[in-house]
């Protein structure tokens, strides 16, 4: 090795070690708190993380599983998590409650929050059909306020319905005690299905959506402060999360997806992942919606279904809120939803 | 005892409460991640009655079941309280299952027993048992040979007068553990109510925090703190009483 | 009435020490016997082989002519729950109350009978402690430090009344009283030292009766020899 070759390869060196150091610096780093433990409904979160989605835009972020404990609003308040995942009621309560935030988009465009039936029992046509049947809510839980406004837009009373509390054991439904039961239609609907189909037992979902209770479920928020002084942070932080959400929701992806979840979620069979994976598609991108889109009339909707409830004081105009433009990046591809839902 | 532990209680609510708040005021923490006295005292406008109903059913499942684990630990612990096989097995086992976290045990005896009242029941009672247990194997097992040797010597023991022995001498210790077994046995109430139950504080605060509504969970932890207080602090009074009648 | 040893051993698990060390003795009954020494010469651990509450001795340890023996200490407690009265009627067998009484009366008990244990004195304590075991079945009481705490004067009624009333029954008084040992036993085991262990000796007390007389000089002599037997 001559010496001119020995300088060469020392300057390589130095160059590439500089710029791996420089390119660590310019990294900002976040924190993203999630609604949930990792699962498939966060496959999106996930993968933004998993294919260098956030990397690429010059982020370092800790993406955080959440639980009811595990509050997105709270850490945003606290100066805990920069971004967070919280349900559409979490938000119109904290706003209520003089919380500072904004809504940058929302994952979900057809609430996973549905109820699961045996295909034995009556079909639920109209929402009539929920008379005299033993449905299961969890009280204090979503689930169970668009139960309510289902069961008062039908001009059902609450004694016409046997109304059963619900917990994460599904024994009562399936000894068929309790007959219509809440699930998560793209984790637990998945996993429950399969285990009826199991028994020879074919099932039906009863979508709210369907009968005109559009109740928004998980959406992107951070801080007013947040958006203020980084708007270009959020607009980085957003752009890789929607792309991360993308390509999870793009069916060529799927291996890789599945690969980076189960990473996170070693609990689930492939298979139900898998068919998880497809279930959610339908959610987050079907075929009539765009991704990360914000239903305005949706959140209107559950602003005053709250309202009615009394689950908020007064009104919070909570389409002030909502930062749509934020959302507006690169959402010109077919959607990846196939219509299995239907 | 009752009114000291009552104010006690009040002093420590008082002292956390004003630390969140100040808290809340030093980093401007809205009303949903901290609420303010003025939506902490409409809340409990609101539910007050709901919830004190709610912590006298908690308190209910508490008392039963802390006189079932009572009455179990006092069976269990003169049974096993002879040093043989069988004194350490139930001792070894006692030691085992208190390990196990009731969260990892609710599932199995909620699927056993449904998420009604026996299951709120049993939890409470396997809670306040095992510490309660092992106290009364201690006391069981251990001779108080200077009264126990002339009864012994003249062959007038018998396992009654040997189990009245072993708990008249140890009464205070009894009595504490006991009146500290309703704290447990209220913890174990309320985690089951936390985990699956249609009713009791517990399940009060669950609701409360799938609606992140901290002003509801402030209530009911000083329902809990006071009704806790109030009946721990009758239960000290009955040890008192007791002890003062029995040692004079 | 015999108490024999042979070449008597002791050591506690926890010890690196014999306790008693090829004690060889023979003592006879009935009568009030004692066992004397200074502390820690193993007294009490005898007593308790004596009593059959120690087993794992090494050598001979037998009695002849006695079927049942007692065993009572100076930290024996009667239970809290019951006043002495009730506690002693309770222990005593049946025929036997007339005993009761008059020991109650000898022991100047009569005015805590309604009382509970831990509130009379540590000399109250043990006289009701002692009486109760009296009124048992016995042919051997062993009395370790039994009137601890008991003033001079009653301590002499007691024992001095013991042996009038329990003439058949043999005693054997452990105590660091050596006026009371020479004074009121009839055979003496005197305990030495540990370097004199093994060598227990039998010595004559001047074994006092009731209305006797008692001599001086002969106690002084008595005395003199379990001194310099220790």
């Amino acid at each position: 090795m001559n010496t001119t070759t020995t300088y060469s390869l020392l300057f390589f060196l130095f160059v590439s070690a500089f710029s791996s150091v420089a390119a660590w610096a310019d990294q900002q780093e976040l924190n993203y708190r999630l609604k949930w433990l990792f699962n498939i409904g966060a496959s999106g979160d996930i993968y933004a993380q998993a294919n260098g989605s956030f990397t690429a835009q010059g982020l370092k972020v800790r993406v955080r599983e959440g639980s009811p404990e595990k509050n997105a609003i709270n850490e945003l308040e606290l100066g805990r998590a920069d971004f967070g995942v919280a349900s559409a009621d979490q938000v119109i309560q904290a706003l209520d409650k003089g919380a500072h935030l904004v809504v940058l988009a929302q994952i979900f465009q057809i609430n996973p929050m549905q109820w699961i039936y045996r295909d034995d029992q009556p079909k639920i046509n109209k929402l009539a059909d929920l008379r005299g049947r033993k449905v299961g809510i969890t009280f204090g839980g979503n689930d169970e306020t668009i139960m309510r406004t289902l069961l008062t837009q039908a001009s059902i009373k609450e004694k016409e319905v046997k109304l059963s509390g619900v917990r994460f054991d599904f024994t009562p439904f399936f000894r068929r005690k309790v007959e219509i039961w809440p699930v998560y239609r793209n984790t637990q609907g998945v996993i429950l299905k399969e285990k009826l189909a199991q028994e020879g037992e074919g099932v039906r979902f009863f979508n709210p959506a369907d009968f005109g209770v559009h109740f928004v479920a998980n959406s992107i928020i951070t801080s007013e402060k947040m958006l203020k002084e980084q708007p270009q942070v959020v607009k980085k932080f957003l752009t890789a999360l929607l792309q991360g959400w993308k390509a999870a929701m793009n069916p060529a992806e799927e291996n890789k997806v599945l690969a980076a979840v189960k990473k996170m979620n070693k609990n689930t069979e492939d298979g139900i992942m898998k068919k998880q994976l497809a279930i959610t598609r339908e959610l987050v991108w079907p075929a009539s919606g765009t991704i990360g889109a914000i239903n305005e009339v949706a959140w209107k909707q559950t602003e005053a279904i709250m309202l009615r409830q009394g689950r908020i004081k007064q009104a919070v105009h909570v389409e002030k809120y909502l930062r749509q433009q934020y959302a507006q990046c690169e959402l010109t591809d077919e959607p990846s939803g196939t219509g299995v839902l239907k | 005892m009752l009114v000291r532990r009552t104010y006690q209680f009040l002093i420590v609510y008082c002292i956390g409460l004003a630390s969140l708040l100040g808290l809340k005021y030093a980093l401007s923490l809205s009303d949903y991640v901290i609420p303010s006295i003025p939506l902490i005292l409409e809340t409990a406008g609101q539910v007050f009655s709901d919830y004190l109903r709610a912590a006298f059913s908690t308190l209910s499942v508490t008392v039963l079941g802390q006189i079932i684990s009572i009455i179990l630990a006092f069976s269990v612990g003169i049974a096993g309280r002879k040093s043989s096989w069988l004194g350490s097995f139930i001792r070894a086992t006692a030691y085992n299952i208190q390990a196990y976290p009731i969260v990892a045990l609710a599932p199995i005896i909620f699927i056993l027993l449904g998420d009604g009242f026996l299951s709120r029941l049993l939890i409470a009672s396997i809670i306040c048992y095992f510490p309660l247990l092992l106290s009364v194997l201690g006391v069981m097992a251990a001779p108080v040979q200077e009264i126990e040797h002339f009864y012994q010597a003249t062959g007038r023991m018998s396992w009654q007068l040997e189990v009245k022995i072993r708990a008249f001498e140890n009464l205070s210790k009894l009595t504490t553990v006991i009146s500290g077994s309703a704290t447990l046995a209220m913890a174990g109430t309320i985690v089951a109510e936390f985990i699956a139950a249609n009713a009791g504080i517990g399940y009060s605060i669950r609701t409360a925090l799938y609606q992140s509504d901290l002003a509801k969970i402030f209530v009911a932890l000083f329902l809990i703190g006071i009704i806790i207080s109030l009946y721990q602090g009758l239960l000290e009074n009955i040890g008192q009483w007791i002890i003062q009648k029995k040692l004079g | 009435m015999q108490i024999i040893s042979n070449n008597l051993s002791f050591q506690y698990p926890d010890s690196d020490t014999k306790v008693i060390n090829s004690l060889s003795f023979s003592m006879h009954g009935p009568g009030f016997n004692a066992v004397f020494g200074p502390s820690g010469v193993g007294k009490t651990s005898l007593a308790r082989i004596i009593a059959g509450s120690i087993t794992d001795q090494e050598g001979d340890m037998y009695t002849k002519g006695i079927t049942t023996i007692l065993y009572s200490y100076n930290m024996e407690r009667l239970p809290g729950w019951s006043s002495i009265g009730t506690l002693l009627q309770q222990v005593t067998p049946p025929g036997r109350e007339a005993l009761l009484e008059e020991l109650i009366e000898l022991f100047a008990l009569q005015n805590v009978m309604d009382s509970p244990f831990t509130r009379i004195s540590l000399g109250q304590q043990n006289r009701s402690n002692l009486l109760r075991y009296l009124v048992q079945d016995f042919d051997l009481l062993i009395m370790d430090e039994s009137l601890a705490n008991v003033d001079e004067k009653l301590r002499q009624t007691i024992l001095l009344h013991i042996k009038e009333r329990f003439p058949d029954r043999m005693f054997l008084s452990i105590s660091h009283n050596l006026m009371e040992v020479a004074t009121f036993c009839k055979e003496i085991l005197v305990l030495g030292t540990r370097e004199k262990s093994g060598k227990g000796c039998i010595l004559q007390g001047l074994d006092l009766q009731q209305d006797a007389v008692l001599d001086k000089d002969r106690l002084d002599q008595s005395m003199l020899e379990v001194m310099n037997a220790c």
